[in-house]
């Protein structure tokens, strides 16, 4: 009976058990969605915002200047210093890196190398540099190995008052307590102070990078506007090694973020869509066109630097400067570009005839590394040797600086001396183009690029400059029937 | 001289067939590396032949215009290489009907003055005006007021050049009686002749489909001048090649080289592209930044006016219409523009060997594809202008062409893309993809052209659909209209749902054989001297301003309409009376990809389902008029007109008429009434003999203990019973099975068959649940049938022949008569014996009928897409599923019995309880107690 009774618990509970059992696995089982569905999460390439230690306790003062403050710093990171030696936010110059047609690794970075904006630090360091993450940068004689040169507070300052100022040391009357207690990760605002304002003002370099992206709209930049992305977020730091290349100044295309980082290649519904892929920059459709909001330079003459003649304007003319063409919200240029560009270094023979690209980006139709990429193509009339046929660096900030004497001949000399060029001592002024990969302010995807934007007759793709024998669309891609190409 | 042209001639064949040759090669993508490498520009960005030779332009006698400054000939300017005359006889965009007049009232319209199925000599509401058939007294247009009013619509040639007996209109003599060289003079009203030999006639217009920016506006305004000569060099102002206007063009030298060809840089002969389509057929707006306006519904543009379609890659929210959360729509006007489609990638020639197919129904068995091709030379000199075309509700012309485009499915693959829509085939054979890849227009449309009454400039009331406020301003919301899915049937007698819009007109007529009363005489009866009549504003202003506003243009009383009547009848029109007509036009334009498409099932499954949509027709019907589908469209008509109390009319299509079942919004009211009386009746039924068994036991308080149904058994009780193995483990879980599964089939059959009911269901996974159910259950009952035939306890369910019936009745007395008196089970329940005669006989009639007729039903529904032929043998849908349905409400009427006859064991719950345990207590019945103790 004692038995009985246990059998009938038993049986009662597992009968239930496996008529459910029968009923509903049969059910799970139809019911469950297919496997083919694309796992996409790009939510988890996003660090998360822990709220980082209050260093308000933590820190004393009182400190004199911002190297006290960095020897604060350095009493607890003790590996901090070392580490932002390596970066190249500190050495502002490359790794010895093997460029193509050159004699042995070369190393290029802000600190030696030329552009069309500014075209170079070289004699100006007290004026570039306070963009420099480091105190004191005025002159050749720097002390790199100096981690008390160091500048924290640039990156980490929170509170928002840091402002640096000539050789990068901090403006007169900063309150160095507050800012070193507030230090925390590095903020949009922290980034944008120096990187918004590349070129000496907001928007003026890149074209993808401004003021508004410290508080996008949504349709300006889809990550920071609508879902509040930092800078860090994608742009991750190991060992104060900051992810991101650019080749406005590195030759490598190490340490790079990518889309795919966070998203999944193939990811669009549209099979032909995702075809794109293997020969279409993400960029390409999803920046439609850049600079959205405000302008940015597409044109700076320096040859007519130095009239009092031309009314000046900051966005047209600046006697210092000289004359510029803003633009904003352009569609890009299109060229392929497999992450690498060539580089005019300083010394390199140009013909003046032609435009010289300080860096062209590499690749081509038949490089199955490169797509089309979207460009900010910056051109420039910029000095010149008119005897030895190379670009010229000009002093222009201080004393005996073009910005103060006006005189081309004098600064160009000086420019000259400090980096050891043969100058013939004739000068004039010569066209250059710089390449700009348009990459942030990625749109919602609803804005993207849809087919006729770049295919038919009103396509904005210049099919044939970019090796086709013409639309793709008609023609086939250059994967699918490699042999309609050139 | 004449030698000259012919050496032209023959230098022009040569150039042409090299170009032909070398357009070949290119397009066919022969070419060798170093021959696309030299000639690399050759690709242009546009749709420009770069590799057109030069050629003279010709007048209609041959010579150079340039000498003798006449108009150009098409036919002998492109006709020098291009077999015009060819083009011409194979082009339905030049015959409009011309080549299928009948006598007038003998067309498929049935309307007693159409006389063609084509444009040209078949009516309809939007242009209202006819061409007068021969023999008509009352006249309103003649040919030549044809080509005046509605020519802009026609491209030229055919009846525009030749009169019907074949010979040319300038040939053609003067003769009172023959309305094609006469026309009606709009002061007397009496027909004065008109001179062909001055105004010319309309060649077909090459320029007009294959230049890039031809003047549609100066081509119309010859034509409405009566230019006729003219109006294709018209089409040619802006391109540098002729300057001036109206009847004085002169031709620029500078176009031409010194041997009087066209200069190379003026040639700009191009496929036609969709706007050049679009000039007659509908907006086309290819520029995707430039934002798309289109301002109110005026017939402008044909199918854009019709059905609100309009061809742009553009997006929605990139348009510059003020649309309905336009935010949101991004998406574009039509996905193939967007795709970068021309209108010919579809709409080909017949004959373009690049595109043509044959046609399944005359291709061999073993043939997919005939690489037999015309060669290119030989398509570019004698091309058909007979191009590939649909199906459309309205357009009759050249029928013989109807279903020649490839359809979706020749491009789409349906197999390969549509997986996750549960009954694939059934949807595809039912529904076009238009009907869901089109779910909504995004711009007005026309919908109503009411011509009882007439505005002061002559036109017609019009109501549109699809915008809010005022319809000819910019700034008027426009919401757009979801088409009605109408039945429309195919060439090989297929029919699908398939979008539309209903345009409704209603208008006089008079005499017989009718004829529409002209817009003249309209005018004449509503207006006078600019204004509306005293009389007509008498009864018209309602609100008794003085003026006649457009809402008050509505004859909605007798008096009113009597009072027009009178006013026509006073014109010499006999019988003057008030007919309507709608006419569906087809949606087939602005597809949208699958992300917009109609995906959710509860769209079409639910009470308001989408299929039935009612679609409205007016805001008034005019006189009370309800208006008639018109004859001669492949739509069958289907469904209801129905007023409303605002007097508005609505077309409702029904599912009934078209054989459709649509799970989830139809029903058969009779099955669920009879299967609600039955189930609300067992339940009635249970409620008094529960009651009066209670009812009993109050009763008889002294006898409770003994009385084995109304109070459990004390074990103090002299009443006796004994343990039974009474069902095996086996038989439980079939048992419990088969209940879960038919408890939870009802359940998500119910949720399927009134998903608005049960909202919070998915429609898709309820169908899916229930299907996985019924394969639970049709497993369980086959090994169940299995189990007890291996083992012979299906004897259990076989009643004994012999004396069945009047065991059966002893049983059916105890239930309503014994069990209150306290009387025993008729027959002793053993493990040899679990049913009773009345068990038996229901059981068998479950399990042996209602389930498996349950099970097939279910498989037959199931099995539409797979097999619809053995649906189809059986009714169909329409049958089978009020069928289920009704068995549906037998079982759960039958659970509900079953239920409560298991509460009559010895105590309520024993039955219950030996099912879950396999062993019953049995009361041992006084006779056989003895024989009880024995055994044990």
């Amino acid at each position: 009976m004692v038995n009985a009774m246990k059998n009938f618990k038993y049986i009662w509970a597992l009968g239930l058990i496996v008529t459910l059992v029968l009923i509903i696995v049969p059910i799970v089982i139809f019911t469950s969605p297919g496997e083919n569905k694309i796992v996409d999460d790009p939510w988890a390439g996003v660090p998360l915002h822990v709220p980082h230690t209050d260093h308000s306790d933590i820190i004393q003062g009182p400190f004199e200047t911002g190297s006290d403050v960095t020897k604060a710093c350095l009493e607890c990171h003790e590996e901090a210093g070392s580490q932002v030696m390596a970066t190249a936010h500190w050495t502002w110059e490359s790794q010895p890196y093997n460029l193509e047609g050159r004699d042995g690794p070369i190393t290029v970075g802000k600190k030696n190398t030329i552009n069309n904006f500014c075209i170079g630090i070289q004699g100006n360091w007290e004026g570039c540099t306070s963009c420099h993450a480091g105190y004191g940068w005025d002159d050749a004689n720097f002390d790199f190995s100096n981690q008390e040169n160091i500048d924290c507070l640039v990156c980490h300052d929170n509170s928002g008052i840091y402002v640096k100022g000539k050789a990068g040391y901090p403006v007169e009357g900063v309150d160095l307590l507050t800012a070193a207690q507030s230090v925390a990760m590095p903020t949009r605002e922290n980034c944008g102070g120096c990187h918004f304002n590349g070129g000496g003002g907001n928007a003026v370099k890149h074209g993808d990078l401004d003021e508004t992206l410290y508080f996008p709209p949504s349709n300006v930049d889809i990550h920071m506007g609508e879902h509040d992305f930092l800078c860090t977020d994608c742009h991750q730091a190991e060992d104060h090694n900051i992810k991101g290349r650019s080749i406005s100044v590195s030759l490598d295309n190490e340490n790079q973020v990518y889309c795919t980082d966070c998203h999944n290649e193939n990811l669009h519904q549209d099979e032909r869509i995702n075809t794109h892929i293997a020969s279409v920059a993400c960029q390409t459709c999803h920046i439609p066109a850049a600079a959205t909001r405000d302008e940015t330079k597409m044109y700076w003459d320096w040859s007519t630097a130095g009239s009092d003649e031309i009314e000046e304007s900051v966005h047209t003319y600046l006697k210092i400067k000289g004359s510029f063409v803003y633009e904003g919200n352009f569609k890009p240029t299109y060229g392929w570009y497999n992450g690498t560009a060539s580089r005019y270094i300083i010394g390199d023979t140009m013909d003046p005839s032609q435009i010289t690209s300080i860096n062209s980006p590499k690749g081509d139709i038949h490089d199955a590394s490169a797509k089309i990429w979207p460009f900010k193509v910056h051109l420039a009339n910029q000095p010149y040797d008119a005897i030895n046929h190379i670009l010229l660096q000009p002093v222009t900030y201080g004393e005996g600086g073009f910005w103060h004497e006006f005189d081309w001949g004098q600064a160009l000399q000086l420019g000259s001396d400090i980096i050891g060029l043969e100058y013939s001592g004739e000068y004039n002024f010569a066209e250059t183009q710089m390449f700009w990969p348009t990459t942030h302010m990625v749109r919602p995807a609803e804005d993207a690029l849809s087919c006729d934007h770049c295919h038919g007759p009103e396509g904005r793709m210049d099919w044939q400059a970019l090796g086709y024998y013409g639309d793709p669309i008609d023609w086939g891609g250059r994967f699918r029937s490699n042999s309609y190409q050139p | 001289m004449h030698n000259k042209m012919k050496t032209n001639s023959r230098i022009f064949r040569h150039l042409l067939y090299c170009g032909l040759t070398m357009l070949f090669l290119a397009s066919a993508g022969f070419v060798t590396h170093s021959i696309v490498q030299a000639k690399q520009p050759v690709i242009s960005q546009t749709q420009l032949s770069t590799i057109h030779p030069t050629f003279p332009f010709l007048d209609d006698v041959g010579e150079n215009v340039l000498h003798t400054g006449k108009p150009v000939s098409t036919m002998n300017t492109c006709g020098a290489c291009h077999n015009t005359t060819f083009i011409e006889e194979h082009s339905f965009h030049v015959n409009l009907g011309f080549g299928e007049i009948t006598n007038p009232g003998e067309t498929p319209s049935g309307r007693a003055w159409d006389t063609s199925p084509g444009f040209f000599g078949k009516w309809n509401s939007i242009a209202y005006r006819y061409l007068s058939p021969v023999g008509d007294d009352v006249v309103d247009l003649t040919l030549a007021t044809w080509i005046q009013t509605l020519g802009v619509r026609h491209v030229g040639g055919g009846p525009a050049v030749y009169a019907q007996n074949g010979q040319r209109l300038i040939e053609l003599g003067a003769d009172p009686a023959n309305l094609e060289v006469n026309v009606v003079n709009p002061d007397t009203g009496e027909l004065i002749p008109w001179d062909w030999a001055e105004s010319g006639v309309v060649e077909m217009n090459c320029f007009l489909c294959h230049t890039p920016n031809p003047d549609n506006q100066a081509r119309a305004n010859a034509l409405h001048n009566g230019y006729f000569g003219w109006a294709n060099t018209a089409t040619l102002l802006g391109t540098g090649i002729v300057e001036g206007s109206e009847n004085s063009y002169q031709w620029n030298p500078d176009a031409f080289t010194p041997e009087g060809n066209l200069a190379s840089e003026f040639i700009q002969i191009q496929d036609p592209t969709n706007e050049n389509c679009g000039l007659c057929h509908g907006l086309v707006h290819d520029d995707v930044e430039d934002p798309l306006i289109m301002v109110g519904c005026t017939p402008e543009r044909w199918s854009t006016i019709t059905t609100g379609q309009i061809v742009s890659p553009q997006k929605l929210s990139d348009s510059g219409m003020n649309l309905t959360n336009k935010d949101e729509l991004n998406r574009s006007w039509d996905v193939h523009a967007e795709r970068l489609l021309k209108c010919t990638d579809c709409h080909y020639s017949l004959n373009n060997p690049l595109y043509y197919q044959e046609s399944p129904s005359t291709r061999p068995e073993h043939l997919i594809f005939d690489p037999r091709r015309l060669e290119i030379g030989e398509y570019l000199e004698q091309p058909l202008h007979q191009f590939a075309r649909g199906n459309s509700a309205q357009s009759t012309v050249a029928g013989e062409l109807k279903d020649t485009m490839r359809r979706c499915d020749s491009c789409h693959s349906v197999e390969n893309s549509h997986d996750w829509l549960p009954y694939k085939d059934r949807h595809i054979d039912t529904l076009s993809c238009e009907s869901c890849h089109i779910p909504q227009m995004f711009s007005s449309a026309n919908m109503v052209q009411d011509w009882t009454v007439i505005s002061l400039e002559g036109s017609s009331i019009t109501q549109c659909r699809g915008i809010e406020g005022d319809s000819d301003s910019v700034g008027s919301l426009i919401s757009g209209y979801e088409p009605v899915l109408l039945p429309r049937q195919n060439l090989a007698g297929e029919t699908t749902l398939t979008p539309h819009n209903l345009i409704t007109s209603w208008f006089w007529v008079y005499g017989d054989p009718p004829r529409p009363v002209r817009q003249t005489d309209l005018q004449v009866a509503y207006l006078e001297n600019g204004a509306y009549h005293p009389g007509i504003v008498l009864r018209f202003d309602e609100n008794r301003n003085g003026n006649l506003e457009t809402s008050e243009l509505i004859i909605d009383t007798p008096e009113k309409e009597q009072f027009v009547k009178d006013r026509l009848s006073h014109l010499g029109l006999g019988n003057p009376r008030i007919v309507g007509e709608v006419q569906p036009y087809s949606i087939n334009h602005d597809v949208a990809t699958g992300e917009w498409a109609t995906k959710e099932c509860q769209a079409c499954h639910s009470e308001k389902s989408r299929i039935t949509q009612p679609i409205q027709i007016s805001a008034y019907a005019p006189a009370g008029v309800i208006p008639e589908f018109v004859a001669d469209s492949n739509i069958a008509v289907s469904g209801d007109f129905i007023n409303m109390e605002d007097s508005s009319l609505y077309y409702q299509p029904q599912t009934d008429p078209q054989k459709l079942y649509i799970l989830g919004h139809d029903s058969v009211a009779w099955i669920d009434l009879a299967g609600t009386i039955i189930f609300v009746g067992v339940l009635a039924g249970i409620a008094v003999h529960g009651g009066l068994r209670f009812y009993t036991a109050l009763r008889t308080p002294h006898s409770a203990p003994r009385t084995p149904h109304s109070a459990p058994r004390t074990p103090h009780s002299a009443y006796r019973t004994k343990k039974v193995y009474m069902y095996s483990v086996y038989e439980r879980l079939w048992h419990w099975l088969q209940t879960f599964a038919i408890v939870m089939l009802l359940f998500t059959g119910l949720v399927i068959h009134k998903p608005d009911t049960f909202g919070i269901f998915s429609f898709r996974g309820v169908v899916l649940v229930h299907n996985v159910l019924a394969a639970i259950l049709a497993i369980n009952a086959f090994l169940s049938l299995f189990y007890h035939l291996a083992s012979g306890e299906i004897q259990q369910y076989i009643p004994r022949p012999r004396g069945f019936f009047d065991q059966t009745f002893t049983q059916a007395r105890f239930y309503l008569q014994g069990m209150f008196k306290g009387e025993e089970h008729p027959f002793e329940k053993s493990a040899h014996k679990k049913l009773n005669p009345l068990q038996q006989i229901t059981y068998f009639a479950i399990l042996n009928v209602l389930l498996p007729l349950q099970g097939i039903t279910g498989i037959l529904i199931w099995g539409v897409q797979r097999w619809p032929e053995s649906a189809n043998r059986l009714g169909g849908l329409p049958f089978l599923s009020p069928f289920h349905t009704l068995i549906a409400w037998l079982f759960a009427a039958f659970i509900v019995m079953h239920v409560y006859l298991t509460t009559t064991g010895h105590t309520p719950m024993a039955s219950i309880k030996a099912m879950i345990m396999g062993w019953d207590e049995l009361e041992v019945p006084q006779s056989a107690e003895e024989q009880v103790t024995g055994k044990a």
